[in-house]
Order: structure tokens, then C-alpha cells, then sequence
């Protein structure tokens, strides 16, 4: 019993800490790639003239799939806006996923859509569609909208692989809004494909509440007003400018955001589609078209754009976004679970090694790990003796070392790419990076756990999403 | 601090860093600071820092002291409470740095949108400003000498240069004749092909691309020299750059890179060549020149571009690379043939069909598709027929479809066909809204 107490000691006692030095130190060394890969990034592309690829015979053909669930409010301007992207060679797949509302009737009335005699093979295994939809009129020749049976995000995006005729697909949230260059500046990774076939892009998704939309287009950027929507402002950032494009610079990239990627169709086909058996089918797609890559023993690239590319409506309360987080957890551990085979395996090279290896550990195990250390110092001042000046030093430590890099991120932003206009608004900013350790940590930490032991217990459901819409300003 | 440097390129920016950064080190290594204990611990005995005295003098610390703590500071009762005094200076070390790194980075935020805002609203003066001159110098003779002088004196600095450079360049790019040519004066003029030249032999990369641009737009061929040496750079911006100027600045020699490219040459590459031939007005090549280049990407930009520039003397040697070992090349060429409609090039695309891959196939009647032919007729109604595959039956359909009044009755006959049922896919066909 001793003994057990004694290791259980010293995992309190070192292990956490080693824990924490060494996810300080892989941000440190992320943030420092991203650094450099922001800077070449930029240099190399000032010269370069994206309008060029609009009506260059060189440009792939492209299909956008919108999955729909009960969309209604917003969805008749966010196809306007799908269907304005500057780019020629495209189609717009919608696809209705059974909604209860009435998102379908709404598409029919605005863009004159009319039932045809679509034929398509089912290379991927999906819901019943039960009818294909063009419009009369021609100005809309490239919207394709598809109703079919309800069967969640990933069933309707394979759905939409079904009907595209395209090279490559884009998948995109129905609710989210593409800056209107971004098939221009996603395609291009494609364009420059050399012995290494490119399998996936992603992009920068950056957040919309607060900002002023109109006919499903940005017309002035804001910083969000509440409190939660404005600190995943500064969650996006690290994600996406410190984060994906490290990783992608490292050849470790495990996750393309669903709001946003840009695939190659016949990849994804020939791996399966998007799995339906996991609530995180974007990460899964991304893991399992990797390792059928890797198992071909073909050359491969997963890149990774630091351009804003897609606004998104992030929850702006603390329930829905709970659910959210809770099922970003599950989509986690359910994709290491799946594709454990990775784990450490030296076939799979820096994304077996690497990749997978940070997000096992980092991403999925250390909220454990932190809520479990967070328990135990809560039992040692009940029970024990905390030693309270070390505490305090840790704690300084931990918080400190987490706002500088917040911050980081926020200059990252500002050197990039400064969407936020006013000072004022940047300055809001930083003061949110001080509160957030503090209020907005410790939450993500139960959802995590909450995640992990839905997980564990099977549970497999989305949860409700709540939107308000781009039709109106946001407060 | 290093990578922040990196990405700033102000010396402002660094020397605020490289303060932070020398107070950091200041800090956390000076006497006074390091005096209460706090980083010179005393919990670890073999750690030493000169001190032993003081430590000999301070008590053995078996126990956690509780009675006197209080009287204690916080930096003495650490050192007897602390895991270890190593990991108590790291700690203190990366707590300070981490506040000095809050605080510079807010400077260095601020200052940059300050800087920002400067440069946005100069350039956005002087784009007007110069625009006004520049038409001025164009089109109105009479007040030419005088707004010659006035740009000299607007364009005093590198960044009024710049922004005076990057007009001139983009009015380039929509000017011919007369105009061009007085505009290219100009730039001899304010000497301002001097500041391309030097661009152009920079060692930056990046300095470099700008110099390659400015003097292709202008014409000017005196660094066409070192433009070549970087025709086989590893830098894939500058050998594009590069490419993209010998073709602007060339004469008889300007595809000649062509020739000797290893490296593959990318669908990016293509386009930007193409985009400079169509945009700039230049004299097209023969493409087959290169249809039997070592190099595949080259061979595949060749029959790309013979497809643009409709070049359907060269169908021969199109049909030829349907026998090439390379699967991308015969795609290429099946859609060449299609695309000009080389009608004699049938029979060659039916023999190939039972040869070819599965995408090859698909090609090839969708290449059939687009010359229609009584000819190919029971060709296709025997793909319909015999494949499996939706797509290529789909295919085949429409290309029926594409032979006028015949190609209709024939789907319809397909379609009342008891032998087995295609109606969903014929229906498909004939749907004109798809």
C-alpha cells in the first residue's frame, strides 16, 4: 500500500511536471516553426498574382460539399455566398440531411430548384437520397442541391462525393462564410504538386460573431462581444498560427478543420469516404487517408494554408459549447483509439512518431492527466500539507508561460494578416489572454473529462448546436 | 526571441527585443535579485554557487519547518520546501521572461500598427499623387517636363520609390504602344532601372523576384544574365520568377528553359507561363517541339498548350503519345485529340480503349464524346452495354446523345430495350437541366 502511495507521489510530484515542461516546450518549438513557416509563407506569396488561377485552363475543377442540418435561417444567403467565390471551374453540392425545418423549401423557392433525373453509383456507402435538385435557372447552373435521409455530418458529406463530378472537393460547414479568394489560394498547393501527391489542404478558420454580414458576405470585422466567442478568438489562433501550420511544416498534421479542407476526390473514395462511425470525421478522414498513403507506399503531402480562409459562428454559451468541446474529445480519442496502429510506428514516419505521438499525449491524455493533478492537490489540502509557495511559483509559472504565448499568437495575427481593424479591439484581446487561464481553462478541462468518459461509456450523439444566423449583426 | 527577430524585420522591433532580452539576463543573473535565496537555494547542497558559507550557517532542514514560517520570507521558505533550487531558477527564469515577453510584445504589437497605419496612409496619398503625375506625364505634352521634375521630387525616399515603382508597373501591364513606351522613358528617366538592376543581383531571394519583375515589365534584358543562373535554382519562387522573365524578355530563345528543365514542371509553373504568354501578347511556339522532351511535366505543358492555342497540325505527334509508358501523358494526349476534335484520330482512341487504365478509358470516351460520330456508334452502345461502371456508361450515353436527332432515337431505343434496364441512366442523359 505504501509503495502504491509512494509511486502515486511521485507521479504527482515529477511526472505532471515533466508533463507540463514538455508540452511548454513542443509549444515553444511549434510556435518558433510556425514562425518561420508564417514568414516564408508570406514572402513567397506577396508575389504571387491569385487571380491569375480564376480563369487559367491550368485550374482543377473543383466541388464544394455543404452539408445542411436544419439550416433554414441562414442557408439561402450562405449558398448565395458559396456560389460568388471567385473561381470558374467549380460546382456547389448542398446537401440536406433530412432536416426538420424547412431548409429545403426555402432552397427551392430561392433558387428555383427542380427534382431531376440525376443517376450516380454509391461508391460510397450512404443514406438514401431521395431526390436531386437543379435550378431553372441558368445563373445557378452549378448548384447541386441533394435531400437525403438523415444520417449526420460525415453520411452527408459522403453523399455529396457521390454526386461530385469534380477532381477535388472541398468539404464546408452550410453555416460557415469563405473568404471570397479562398478556392483561389487553397487550389494552389495543388497546382504545385511535384513528386509528392498533395491529399489535403486546410486553411485558417477564424471566428464571425459580432461581425456585421450582409447578403452572406463580411462586410466589417469585429472583435466578438462575449466573453467565451472572443477567448476561442484567441483559441483559433493558436490552433491554427502556431499550431496546423507547424505541423503541417513538420509533416504531422492530423487534423484539417471540417468548417474548412480542400481534398483530392479520388483519395478520399479510395479510402472510404468520411467515417460515420465517429463523431470527429474530419481528424478521422485526415488519419486514415495518411495511412492509406503510407500503406501504398505512395509520396504524400498534407498541407496547410496560413491564409483566413472561412468564418465560422463559434458557441457563444456555455452549454452548446461544452457539447461541442465534448465531442471534439470523443472525435479525438475515438480516431487514436481507430488508428492506434500508428501509435510510435516507425512505417508511418514523423506522423506516426511524431503527430500522433503529440496529440496522444498532449492533446488527448494531458487534460486527463491535469484534471487528475488538479484532484489530487484538491485532496492534499483537505488532507495533507501543500507546500503553498512552491504552489504559488508553479502556478505563476503555468500562468505566465500561457498568457506570453496567447500573446505570441496575437502578434502572430497582427504580422500576418490583422483582420481586427481598431486597437481598441486588439488591446481586448490581450486582456481576454489574462482571463482566460483563469475562467475559461478550467472549463475546457471538465469538458474534456466529461468527452473522455463519454467515450468510454459509448456514447455517440452530436448534441445540439445553436445558431443565430448571418442574416443580423450578433451581439 | 530569435523567431520573433525573424519575422520582424524593423531594426526597431529587434532592439526593443534584443533589450528585453538583455534585461532578462540582467535580471535573473544579477546579486540583488537573486539575493533572497530564491534562486540561489540552499535545499540542494550540491548546487553550488560560492556560497557555502551561508549555507553552513543556515540549519539543517530535515523537517518542514511550521512554527517559524511565518516569520520567514516566501523565498526563504521556499528554499527549504522546494523540490529542488535547479527547477526553482528555471521556474523564476521562464516567469520572467514570460512577463518581459508580455510586455515587449505588446510594445512591438502597437508600434506595428502604428507603423501599419503610416505606411497604408502614405501609399495611399502617394497612389493618388502619382497616379495624377503619371497621367499627367502621359497624356498631357505640354506640361510633360514639369511633372517629370515633380515626380523626382515626390519620389524621394525607398518606400516613395517603391509605391511610384508599383504604379508604374501595373499601368505597364494595361499600356501599349506609344504610351508604354513613354512610360518605359520614364523609368530611365527618374533612374529607377538602376534600382532594378541592383534588385535583380541581391542576394536576397525575395529582393531579387522584385528586381526579375520590374525589369521584365520594362523590358530591360542587361540582367537577363543572372536571370538564367537562376533558372535551376533550388528556391522554387526565383526559378519560376526567373522563367517567367526570360519568357517576357527573350526573343527567338525564350521557351528555351523548356529544354533543358529536370525538375518536374509544375501544373503552378504552367499556368503562370501561360498567363504571361496570354496576358503580355507573346509570339506562341510550336508546342510539339517538346512532345518528345525527357521530361513528362514538359511533354504534358506542351499538349496542354496545344489544346489552348488550338495547334492541330500537330495531331500526329499527339496521337503518337498514346503510345507513351507514362499514364499521365496518354491522359494528356486522349484529351488534346478530344479537345481539337481530330475526328481521324477515332480509330487510334477505340483501339487504345480495352488497353487502358480504368481513367485512361473514361478519357477516352469522353474525348469521343466531344467529336460525335456515326462511326464510333456501336462502340459506344457496346461500352453501355458491357462495363459495369456508371461513369463510363453515363459517359458513353452522352456521347450518343452529342450525335444531334440519331444519338436521341438511338438512347430512346437503348432506353425501351427489354434486355436490360437502362432507363435511370439514359434519363439521366436526357435530363438538359444536369
Amino acid at each position: 500500500m505504501e509503495f502504491l502511495a509512494d509511486i502515486i507521489k511521485w507521479f504527482f510530484d515529477n511526472f505532471l511536471l515533466v508533463l507540463t515542461i514538455l508540452i511548454f516546450s513542443a509549444y515553444v518549438m511549434l510556435a518558433s516553426f510556425s514562425a518561420f513557416t508564417l514568414r516564408k509563407y508570406l514572402r513567397k506569396n506577396s508575389y504571387v498574382d491569385y487571380n491569375s488561377i480564376i480563369l487559367s485552363p491550368f485550374a482543377p475543377s473543383i466541388s464544394l460539399i455543404a452539408p445542411a442540418y436544419n439550416e433554414s435561417v441562414s442557408i439561402v444567403e450562405n449558398i448565395r455566398a458559396l456560389l460568388s467565390l471567385y473561381y470558374n471551374n467549380f460546382e456547389v453540392i448542398v446537401v440536406n440531411d433530412g432536416s426538420t425545418d424547412n431548409t429545403l423549401e426555402r432552397c427551392i423557392e430561392a433558387y428555383d430548384l427542380v427534382k431531376v433525373n440525376y443517376y450516380f453509383d454509391y461508391r460510397i456507402a450512404c443514406n438514401r437520397i431521395r431526390g436531386v435538385y437543379k435550378s431553372r435557372n441558368r445563373s445557378f447552373y452549378n448548384l447541386t442541391f441533394i435531400d437525403k435521409v438523415n444520417g449526420g455530418k460525415a453520411d452527408a458529406l459522403n453523399a455529396g462525393l457521390n454526386v461530385s463530378r469534380n477532381r477535388l472537393v472541398v468539404s464546408i460547414d452550410a453555416d460557415s462564410i469563405m473568404e471570397p479568394d479562398a478556392l483561389q489560394k487553397m487550389v494552389k498547393p495543388f497546382l504545385e504538386e511535384t513528386d509528392k501527391k498533395v491529399i489535403g489542404t486546410g486553411g485558417v478558420v477564424r471566428i464571425i460573431n459580432s461581425c456585421d454580414i450582409k447578403g452572406g458576405k463580411i462586410r466589417r470585422i469585429h472583435l466578438p462581444e462575449n466573453f467565451l466567442a472572443r477567448v476561442q478568438v484567441l483559441e483559433y489562433s493558436r490552433a491554427f498560427l502556431m499550431g496546423r501550420i507547424a505541423w503541417a511544416r513538420l509533416d504531422g498534421l492530423l487534423l484539417i478543420s471540417g468548417a474548412l479542407g480542400m481534398f483530392d476526390k479520388e483519395t478520399v473514395i479510395k479510402c472510404g469516404g468520411y467515417s460515420t462511425k465517429t463523431v470527429g470525421e474530419d481528424m478521422e478522414l485526415v488519419v486514415r487517408m495518411r495511412r492509406y498513403m503510407v500503406e501504398k507506399g505512395k509520396k504524400y503531402i498534407v498541407t496547410y494554408i496560413p491564409d483566413p480562409l472561412c468564418w465560422t459562428e463559434v458557441p457563444s454559451t456555455i452549454s452548446v459549447l461544452g457539447r461541442q468541446r465534448n465531442r471534439w474529445t470523443r472525435g479525438t480519442a475515438e480516431t487514436l483509439f481507430t488508428h492506434r496502429k500508428i501509435f510510435l510506428n516507425p512505417k508511418y514516419k514523423k506522423f506516426g512518431m511524431f503527430g500522433y505521438t503529440y496529440w496522444f499525449f498532449f492533446e488527448w491524455l494531458t487534460p486527463i492527466f491535469e484534471f487528475f493533478g488538479i484532484s489530487f492537490f484538491l485532496l492534499y489540502i483537505i488532507f495533507g500539507s501543500p507546500n503553498w509557495p512552491f504552489f504559488i511559483l508553479l502556478f505563476v509559472f503555468v500562468y505566465t508561460f500561457a498568457v506570453s504565448l496567447t500573446i505570441w499568437a496575437v502578434l502572430f495575427e497582427e504580422m500576418t494578416y490583422h483582420k481586427y481593424e481598431k486597437k481598441r479591439d486588439v488591446l481586448k484581446l490581450i486582456g481576454t489572454a489574462f482571463l482566460e487561464p483563469l475562467f475559461f481553462h478550467p472549463l475546457t478541462l471538465i469538458w474534456a473529462v466529461r468527452g473522455n468518459w463519454n467515450f468510454l461509456t459509448g456514447q455517440k450523439s452530436w448534441g445540439k448546436m445553436v445558431r443565430k444566423g448571418f442574416g443580423r449583426k450578433k451581439k | 526571441m530569435f523567431y520573433l527577430g525573424k519575422i520582424c524585420r524593423d531594426k526597431w522591433i529587434r532592439l526593443v527585443l534584443a533589450v528585453v532580452f538583455l534585461l532578462g539576463i540582467s535580471l535573473t543573473h544579477t546579486e540583488s535579485f537573486a539575493y533572497p535565496g530564491f534562486l540561489l537555494s540552499t535545499a540542494d547542497k550540491s548546487v553550488g554557487f560560492g556560497r557555502e558559507q551561508e549555507r553552513e550557517q543556515e540549519p539543517e532542514h530535515e523537517e518542514i519547518p511550521v512554527a517559524t514560517e511565518k516569520e520567514r520570507d516566501i523565498f526563504d521558505y521556499l528554499d527549504t520546501r522546494a523540490p529542488g533550487p535547479l527547477l526553482v531558477q528555471i521556474l523564476t527564469a521562464i516567469i520572467i521572461y514570460s512577463i518581459l515577453s508580455m510586455v515587449a510584445l505588446l510594445v512591438v504589437i502597437l508600434l506595428h500598427r502604428n507603423k501599419l497605419e503610416n505606411i497604408e496612409k502614405t501609399s495611399r496619398d502617394m497612389e493618388q499623387k502619382y497616379q495624377e503625375l503619371l497621367m499627367d506625364y502621359l497624356f498631357d505634352e505640354e506640361r510633360q517636363t514639369g511633372t517629370i521634375e515633380r515626380i523626382k521630387k515626390v519620389a524621394a525616399d525607398a518606400l516613395k520609390r517603391q509605391i511610384l515603382m508599383k504604379q508604374m508597373k501595373d499601368l505597364m501591364t494595361n499600356l501599349s504602344g506609344d504610351a508604354a513606351e513613354k512610360l518605359r522613358e520614364l523609368y530611365y528617366l527618374l533612374g529607377l532601372d538602376s534600382d532594378s538592376l541592383q534588385k535583380a543581383h541581391d542576394k536576397k531571394w525575395h529582393i531579387k523576384v522584385k528586381g526579375f519583375r520590374e525589369l521584365a515589365m520594362m523590358r530591360d534584358t542587361r540582367a537577363n544574365e543572372e536571370i538564367t543562373k537562376c533558372l535551376h535554382s533550388s528556391n522554387n519562387i526565383l526559378r519560376i520568377e526567373a522563367q517567367l522573365a526570360l519568357v517576357m524578355l527573350g526573343e527567338e530563345d525564350r521557351y528555351t528553359f523548356l529544354d533543358y528543365l529536370q525538375r518536374p514542371f509544375t501544373p503552378w509553373e504552367q499556368l503562370n507561363v501561360h498567363q504571361a504568354i496570354v496576358s503580355q501578347d507573346l509570339k506562341v511556339p510550336d508546342f510539339e517541339r517538346w512532345l518528345d522532351s525527357p521530361n513528362s511535366s514538359v511533354v504534358i505543358f506542351s499538349l496542354e498548350m496545344i489544346t489552348i492555342f488550338n495547334q492541330r497540325y500537330s495531331w500526329k505527334k499527339v496521337a503518337r503519345k498514346l503510345d507513351s509508358e507514362d499514364e499521365k501523358i496518354r491522359q494528356s494526349a486522349i484529351n488534346t485529340l478530344g479537345e481539337l476534335k481530330i475526328k481521324k484520330a477515332l480509330p487510334v482512341l477505340k483501339h487504345h480503349y480495352k488497353t487502358e487504365t480504368y481513367d485512361n478509358s473514361l478519357a477516352i470516351v469522353k474525348a469521343i464524346r466531344k467529336m460525335p460520330d456515326e462511326s464510333v456508334l456501336n462502340f459506344l452502345k457496346l461500352v453501355i452495354d458491357k462495363e459495369d461502371d456508371i461513369q463510363l456508361q453515363i459517359e458513353a450515353a452522352k456521347a450518343i446523345h452529342e450525335m444531334d436527332g440519331r444519338g436521341e432515337r438511338e438512347l430512346q431505343k437503348i432506353m425501351e430495350s427489354e434486355y436490360k434496364n437502362y432507363k435511370i441512366i439514359i434519363k439521366h442523359v436526357l435530363d438538359r437541366r444536369i
